[in-house]
């Protein structure tokens, strides 16, 4: 059976800006479905942020997610194709080379109108770009029809970081405009898979088109001591920033027949 | 001892190597880890086995067996590609071998592609080996 280890970790450091009334406080989610060690899974992750205040937190304008050592992104197989930013603002995900598909998510953002504060959901089309100064990079595509209709791409970038991690999705996260002469669009949820979990690919076998679901991401066989690490950090357009960190827990390990 | 120092320069032989190996992946998989093995053509012939671990960059432990000894080192690249093949940019350092390369060491460039789905490897080394 099928199963996700999730965990839920709230913010473990804050840091204000000096004139600032309200601190955003972040939650990170992470797991990794089907969690079997050896095995390949899909990796999720989300984050959700709130402000002590309980008002619309300050837009949010980048983030970076560190993941655990030794998962084998490279070898998932995932991301064989590319689309371009400029391909994905035209035609959207629908223009992009399937094989270029590597996750699927949701986002949520605030627009604060007036006194009412309006919520905006979308979903999320995670795509691989072209490789930018030796980086893989990622395009997150995401696609808001109501009350406001809107397509933004946020472009990521895969990068080496120490361990524990073996490395971070770091997203830029444009400003986005509210209402005329109105405060900015706060992104305050954003989740994303990353791995083969809904997604089929096409390979081409004598010329024959042939539908089939890439490996994922390869577990490596021995869990890591308190299980695999997750962090983020997210910057606001405030000037603040916040540090959160998760771990999935390690397998249990199936039980010997008897 | 300088006279010590000249004795292991005349003792020590320098050869131009450019190198290519043709790897294929030894299953299964251990996370970002392969093995892989193949052949090396080109100034050192022979078989070569190496342990990469392939992320946000490549890093390889390798071993080539000539007919003279072994020859081992490890390398460090930066993938830069798109699509099914990732191409890979680095260095290697040879650090130690055996026989007639008992002494070796050196550095050299590290080229190369990676297969994503099949996980073959092909490298390229152009440098320097001493022994």
């Amino acid at each position: 059976m099928r199963r996700a280890r999730h965990l839920t970790a709230l913010i473990a450091c804050l840091c204000l800006p000096a004139s600032a009334q309200a601190t955003q406080v972040v939650k990170l989610d992470a797991a990794l479905t089907p969690d079997r060690l050896g095995q390949a899974a899909t990796i999720g992750f989300g984050f959700h942020i709130t402000t002590t205040t309980h008002g619309v937190p300050a837009p949010l304008t980048g983030v970076a997610v560190s993941y655990p050592n030794n998962l084998g992104i490279a070898l998932s197989g995932l991301g064989l194709a590319t689309c371009t930013e400029t391909t994905l603002e035209h035609s959207g995900p629908e223009g992009c080379p399937t094989d270029s598909i590597m996750g699927y998510g949701t986002a949520r953002a605030e627009l604060p109108v007036g006194t009412d504060i309006v919520d905006e959901t979308g979903s999320v089309t995670l795509i691989r770009g072209p490789s930018q100064n030796g980086h893989l990079a990622l395009l997150f595509y995401t696609n808001a029809e109501t009350p406001v209709s809107s397509q933004t791409v946020l472009p990521g970038l895969l990068l080496p970081t120490p361990a524990p991690y073996g490395g971070r999705i770091s997203i830029t996260v444009p400003l986005i405009e509210g209402l005329p002469d109105g405060p900015d669009v706060t992104v305050t949820e954003l989740s994303s898979t990353f791995g083969p979990q809904h997604l089929t690919y096409y390979e081409t076998v004598h010329g024959h088109r042939i539908a089939y679901h890439p490996n994922g991401i390869l577990l490596p066989d021995h869990c890591p001591r308190g299980g695999f690490p997750f962090a983020a950090e997210l910057r606001f357009a405030d000037g603040s920033h916040a540090v959160t960190r998760t771990s999935v827990p390690c397998p249990r390990q199936p039980a010997l027949p008897g | 001892m300088p006279g010590h120092v000249g004795l292991l320069a005349d003792a020590a032989r320098t050869l131009n190597a450019t190198d290519t190996g043709d790897l294929h992946f030894i299953p299964p998989a251990h996370g970002s880890e392969v093995y892989e093995e193949g052949t090396a053509h080109g100034t050192l012939p022979g078989s070569m086995h190496a342990h990469c671990k392939i992320g946000a960059v490549v890093e390889a432990n390798f071993t080539i067996y000539t007919r003279g000894g072994t020859i081992t080192g490890h390398g460090k690249a930066t993938p830069n590609g798109s699509g099914e093949y990732e191409s890979f940019a680095g260095s290697i350092l040879v650090t130690s071998g055996t026989g007639r390369y008992a002494h070796a060491h050196g550095r050299a460039g590290l080229y190369g592609t990676f297969n994503r789905k099949t996980y073959a490897l092909v490298v390229q080394t152009t440098g320097q080996l001493s022994y």
